[in-house]
């Protein structure tokens, strides 16, 4: 197992309010799997990646990747195995620096010591991997990333985040604050550079076709829960209408819910 | 004539504070006021080696050391005690004020006839006054500038650059952001205190006070080099830093010998630096309300 969490809680306090974010997540993920997350809003989706990734520690609860227990690593620490993108085009890359010196970044994950950023050799293979993208970014190495559009930044940031080969991608909506034909080409550029590089997955996503469409096994969460877990085979069969009554059956009348599906399935 | 001599002398010396400036202001993105400390932590530890028969340029590199360890205190403040930036470096300043009085042991200390890393330079290169210093002073300068060109190249060096820009992204690539600060803040307020063990054996004496205003001076220093060079990249930024100073200093020495006919003191001298800063910082919400741009 890539991933392996068990009885994950978090309680958040704020004041006088307690809020259980998630209660008692059991979830593994086998190596190359490709796994979507769907649920309401406050089903704890966007939580349940921090504490992976180590930006939030879990009140109960164990996480290991790879065999190993991280539950108290450090973000930076356990960074080494995991790539991240967010839902904002503009966290997962240095706007003032040039767009070689970000990817240079990503080259390798770990503490850094005093060897030069860029040789002709990184820069021939950054090259490379941005032709690879399709969107004409090869020749804008020397530019700083602060020029490039929203959705060219999110798809530098999704090569950026595979490109030292981690054991386990996390996507945070990550297509979600893009207009619909950016949405569309990261999510291709995403899909393309996980079946290749065979990164073990993790995506979030609030369109429910996506996340039908995506991958080979679908999560929904409601309440702090997973209430559903198909397989490749289940999701196949499956419609963005089946998916509407399967959250009406757990109880979700969230309206926000329903309207996301809604234009989830106009979309699709 | 000397009065550009001693502009360009005084801006390659006090330029390596404005490089330190840069360091944390630009790159680190930190308003680190401990500099106003670690400058005359510098030529206290220098002034007190020097007297007490150390070498000048064994003194001078203590002086760095000592530089960087409080620098990295404020950055041990800032990022494991998550103190704020500004009172973190404030903190520092405080403390090193009585630190440096304790090194010292009095106010002021006179370093007059003892030798300085500058003079016996000049000496040995066999240079003549008045451009023989001015090299020795660029060949300095210079040399800082280089190796800290080739440090913001490096791997480390870039994940700093990035930390000051985007400190989640540079935690996503296994970096930790708040080793970063604190490494930076160290080669900034190294650099800081280097300067002022020097400005301490080019004027002949370490005072306790001499530190009041460090950053606002580095600070008008970069802010002029921008305003001239709009630099792009660290290599034009750090030549910006140095061109400001010298710049900086110049604009003092006139106001120091002209500025008395128009009514001001040297005691005014503070007043106008912060001035000009503040002129600086203002232009572009001006140019902008001028232009319409903001209601």
């Amino acid at each position: 197992m890539i991933l392996e969490l068990s009885g994950i809680s978090k309680t958040f306090t704020l004041g006088a309010e307690r809020i259980e974010a998630l209660r008692g997540v059991d979830l593994s993920l086998a190596e190359g799997e490709f796994v979507t997350v769907i649920g309401s809003n406050g089903a704890g989706k966007s939580t349940l990646l921090n504490i992976i990734a180590g930006t939030c520690r879990p009140t109960r609860g164990r996480v290991k990747i790879a065999g190993r227990d991280v539950t108290r690593w450090p973000a930076h620490s356990r960074a080494r195995w995991i790539g991240r993108v967010f839902q904002d085009p503009l966290k997962g890359t240095a706007a003032h620096m040039t767009l070689a010196e970000n990817l240079a970044l990503a080259l390798r994950k770990g503490p850094r010591g005093l060897g030069p950023v860029l040789s002709h050799a990184k820069r021939k293979r950054l090259e490379k991997a941005l032709a690879h993208l399709d969107m004409g970014l090869e020749g804008r190495l020397r530019e700083r990333v602060a020029h490039l559009s929203g959705g060219e930044r999110q798809a530098v940031t999704v090569l950026m985040a595979t490109l030292a080969r981690p054991k386990l991608l996390l996507l945070d909506e990550h297509t979600a604050a893009l207009d619909p034909a950016n949405a569309d080409k990261v999510l291709e550029v995403t899909e393309r550079l996980v079946e290749e590089s065979r990164i073990t997955t993790l995506m979030v996503t609030h369109r429910m076709d996506q996340a039908l469409r995506t991958g080979s096994r679908l999560i929904m969460m409601h309440k702090g829960r997973v209430h559903l877990d198909l397989g490749q085979k289940e999701k196949r069969n499956l419609t963005v209408d089946n998916l509407v009554s399967l959250f009406r059956r757990v109880g979700v009348t969230d309206d926000e819910l329903l309207l996301e599906a809604v234009r989830g399935r106009s979309s699709a | 004539m000397t009065l550009f001599v001693h502009a360009v002398e005084q801006g390659l010396i006090y330029g390596l504070m404005a490089l330190g400036v840069y360091v944390s202001f630009r790159v680190l993105a930190f308003p680190d006021l401990s500099v106003d400390g670690t400058f005359p932590l510098g030529a206290a530890v220098a002034a007190a080696l020097i007297i007490g028969g150390w070498d000048p340029f064994l003194a001078s590199l203590v002086a760095l050391g000592a530089g960087a360890v409080a620098g990295a205190f404020t950055g041990i403040l800032a990022t494991k005690f998550r103190i704020q930036g500004l009172l973190a470096g404030v903190l520092t300043m405080i403390m090193l004020y009585s630190l440096n009085l304790r090194i010292m042991g009095r106010p002021n200390l006179p370093l007059l006839g003892r030798p300085s890393a500058l003079t016996v330079t000049v000496q040995a290169l066999h240079l003549t006054p008045p451009w023989g210093l001015v090299l020795v002073a660029a060949i300095l300068a210079l040399g800082v500038k280089f190796l800290l060109d080739l440090f913001f190249h490096t791997e480390l060096g870039t994940a700093m650059r990035a930390t000051g820009d985007n400190p989640e992204m540079v935690r996503a690539f296994g970096v930790n952001p708040e080793t970063m600060v604190i490494l930076g803040l160290a080669l900034s307020n190294g650099l800081v205190a280097l300067a002022g063990a020097l400005v301490a054996q080019y004027s002949g004496f370490a005072d306790v006070g001499m530190g009041v205003g460090t950053i606002v001076a580095g600070l008008a220093s970069v802010i002029v080099g921008e305003m001239l060079f709009r630099p792009r990249t660290v290599i034009w930024a750090t030549v910006a830093a140095l061109v400001g100073s010298c710049l900086y200093r110049g604009a003092i020495l006139v106001a120091l010998r002209y500025g008395g006919a128009l009514g001001f003191t040297a005691s005014d001298l503070k007043l106008l630096t912060a001035l000009v800063v503040l002129g600086a910082l203002m232009a572009p919400a001006i140019r902008a309300r001028l232009k319409g741009e903001e209601a």
